[in-house]
């Protein structure tokens, strides 16, 4: 049989990439490292039916994927451009000290990417390393092609018996523009038709991916949305305590009043088309997304819908004064995923990755405690961890 | 590991209602209660009571504290010590203002009453266990009181109220729970759709009362506030961006509206980019000087305040207000406009 070889210009390269390049590191278990700089943490999947892992189209959640236990793929940035915010918000995972107790990557082999950005731009350094970031974990997992699972979850919701209370999540993703957005399907939350009503396994199967740094320890990294412990939890319950209603996806920082309070109802109507008696609604960074889900609380109340809101404090640790960015007397039932303002006691770390140079200037292996707000996902608002806050 | 004991008049055995006028005095050792108080406390040793009466006390607070905190500073002890007070309203008040006046200079302390008293309010940082409303609950109170004093004597920390026994002071304090977020809040909502509402942080915001109308605003004299973060080109205060600690204040120098060329936004927690093509949309001097030209306004104060209103604690945020208001009126400056992002 004959063979092919087709030639193409070189024309069709694209422009040259906004990074320079990456430094990739192992990291097992427990080593004393610190990363900083930490945009995203992603776990590594791949699909046996060739579909991609972390789809823009189709549909996720349907068929099989395979996961790489105990993996995590950590992708760091220092970035180029000259931004505030984000030369103020560190981001950090300490895989060792006091610190590993607040991001839950320290029992997990971490492959580090720590990019070097080119010229200056922050977005495309960003989109850059997060498209990176994304294969990396693909390609990570691609020996489980070859393998045989450990173990294979199923995830269908199934029918309940009637009586029992229904349940869904009304899950807040942020859009305040570049930078501070989470992606539905590789589109920005903002223009992605929320709120709409998602298979709750869609989630969990890479349909919604990380691009949002504002305070690191409010982040909703991927991997918070791949192993999602709220969608998790109600398909473990359902038919137990409850029937899961169903996941409804809404976008955080609605830009005005308006906005706002529509936002709030549209929500509330397709967790009423869900038939839900209840919701968890949770929370995608701070400020200005508390106020969106205050008014989501609020207009789940006022259709008959119960509520309980998951969101993280801002306390002055050496205050007793209120301490909710905002609040609606609707909002009486609220957990608290943890202070973002408290410290964590110091720790010199033997290795640093990521960068050696935290924001504030300070050596990243000698700095002084850092708060709990620099943490990676520590006060995560979807209720990842168990981290959390009570008045003593 | 020395332990110093506040009782008032009755307990210290100097008499009762009849003495409530006596000013403070210090006891070697031991009295009353702090007999059963210190079998309790192993190798706490009380070395001196302080006792007051209670009127005393609650008509010169000043002076009582004064007195008070002088015995403390030669004693010098490990953990102060005060009642318990059970339901008596002037003593608890009194045990706690003089806790929570020793917990501020770095001596541990701890009240013991009703968790009713009013005292337990006035405690601030120090600690308070609580006991029944009258002294019958004293064989009780004794024992939890002691515990608390002497971890505190020994220099250690407290873990939670719960488990130490004291009331919850109102610090919010992270902790690991056993379940995650996720399932305590699918615990929370199942609760409440079974009827019973908990949560873990309460609500409730500070409400300001509006102060009355300016009664001529043609006569008065305007400031212009705000929090967003403006400061003339370059920052040369380095106002930070987020999670300001401090606010400034700039001389307008009889500008009339302020140029993009000279002032810009250094707010972290919003697009700039507008703000920045027309600072008078952050602090509307422009507009402001027109109602002045029209008579609408009397004059305008001749500086702006401003600060960065980004994650800032609610009770930094508080002095700031404070403080620029006490400027203010100290200018006669009768009405502020007050740009907020």
């Amino acid at each position: 049989m004959a063979w092919e070889l087709a030639t193409f210009s070189a024309d069709l390269l694209r422009e040259p990439e906004p990074l320079e390049g990456v430094d990739v590191e192992l990291v097992r278990p427990g080593e004393p490292v610190r990363v900083t700089h930490v945009l995203d943490a992603v776990e590594p999947r791949i699909r046996p039916d060739a579909r991609p892992a972390f789809p823009t189209e189709g549909k996720a959640g349907e068929g099989r994927t395979n996961r790489l236990d105990g993996v995590v793929v950590l992708s760091c940035l220092d970035f180029p451009g000259e931004e505030r915010p984000l030369h103020e918000q560190e981001s950090i995972v300490d895989l060792a000290g006091p610190g590993a107790a607040f991001t839950p990557y320290a029992q997990e082999t971490c492959v580090v990417l720590t990019f070097r950005p080119g010229r200056d731009g922050n977005e495309d350094a960003e989109a850059a390393a997060r498209r990176t970031t994304l294969q990396v974990a693909e390609g990570l997992a691609q020996p489980t092609l070859d393998a045989e699972p450990l173990d294979v979850e199923r995830f269908e919701v199934g029918s309940a018996a009637d009586g029992l209370p229904a349940v869904a999540a009304l899950i807040q993703l942020s859009d305040l523009g570049p930078l501070y957005h989470q992606y539905v399907y590789g589109t920005p939350a903002g223009q992605a038709g929320l709120p709409r009503i998602v298979d709750p396994a869609e989630l969990l199967d890479g349909a919604v991916t990380s691009g949002e740094y504002h305070w690191a320890a409010m982040r909703n990294p991927t991997i918070c949305f791949q192993r999602n412990a709220l969608v998790r939890s109600l398909y473990a319950e359902q038919g137990k305590r409850l029937r899961f209603a169903g996941v409804v996806l809404m976008r955080g920082y609605e830009q005005s009043a308006d906005d706002k309070q529509r936002a709030a109802e549209a929500a509330a109507a397709r967790a009423q088309e869900l038939g839900a008696d209840g919701v968890v609604i949770t929370t995608d960074a701070g400020g200005n997304s508390h106020t969106d889900v205050m008014l989501t609380c609020r207009a789940c109340e006022v259709a008959g819908i119960r509520t309980t809101v998951i969101l993280a404090e801002e306390t002055d640790p050496e205050s007793t004064r209120p301490i909710l960015t905002d609040w609606v007397p609707e909002a009486d039932s609220i957990v608290s995923t943890g202070n973002l303002e408290e410290l964590v006691g110091e720790w010199k770390p033997e290795r640093v990755l990521g960068g050696d140079t935290l924001l504030d200037g300070t050596a990243a292996a000698t700095t002084g405690p850092i708060p709990v707000r620099n943490y990676l996902g520590a006060a995560n608002q979807m209720g990842q961890l168990t981290l959390g806050a009570r008045t003593e | 590991v020395k332990a110093v004991h506040y009782v008032n008049q009755f307990f210290a055995g100097l008499g009762g209602e009849d003495k409530a006028g006596t000013p403070p005095t210090r006891l070697d050792g031991a009295v009353g209660p702090g007999r059963g108080l210190a079998a309790e406390l192993g190798d706490v040793e009380i070395v001196s009571t302080l006792a007051c009466g209670d009127d005393y006390f609650a008509e010169h607070e000043e002076e009582a504290l004064e007195a008070l905190l002088g015995y403390l500073e030669e004693d010098r002890p490990d953990v102060l010590v005060a009642g318990p007070a059970f339901g008596s309203g002037r003593y608890g008040y009194a045990c706690g203002t003089l806790a929570a006046a020793a917990a501020e200079r770095g001596i541990p302390s701890v009240a013991a009453m009703h968790p009713e008293n009013p005292g337990v309010d006035a405690a601030g940082k120090a600690y308070v266990v609580p006991t029944a409303v009258n002294v019958a609950g004293m064989r009780d109170a004794l024992p939890r009181l002691a515990r608390v004093a002497s971890t505190l004597a020994q220099g250690r920390e407290l873990g939670s109220s719960e488990e130490e026994g004291y009331l919850p002071r109102g610090f919010r304090r992270n902790y690991f729970a056993e379940k995650t977020g996720a399932e305590r809040a699918i615990d929370l909502l199942l609760a409440k759709l079974g009827g019973e509402t908990r949560t873990e942080v309460g609500g409730g915001l500070d409400r300001v009362e509006p102060p009355a109308a300016v009664p001529d605003l043609s006569e008065a004299l305007v400031a212009l506030v705000t929090e967003a973060g403006c400061v003339p080109q370059g920052n040369p205060d380095r106002l930070p961006s987020v999670r300001a600690k401090g606010w400034l204040r700039y001389d307008l120098n009889g500008e009339e509206t302020l140029a993009s060329a000279r002032y810009e936004s250094v707010h972290g927690g919003f697009d700039v980019t507008l703000a920045n093509e027309d600072p008078n949309r952050l602090v509307p001097l422009d507009t402001a000087r027109e109602l002045v030209h029209e008579g609408r306004i009397g004059r305008l104060h001749e500086a702006f305040y401003t600060t960065t209103g980004n994650g800032t604690p609610v009770v930094t945020a508080t002095r700031f207000g404070r403080e620029i208001a006490g400027e203010l009126r100290e200018a006669g400056v009768g009405a502020v406009l007050l740009s907020g992002t």
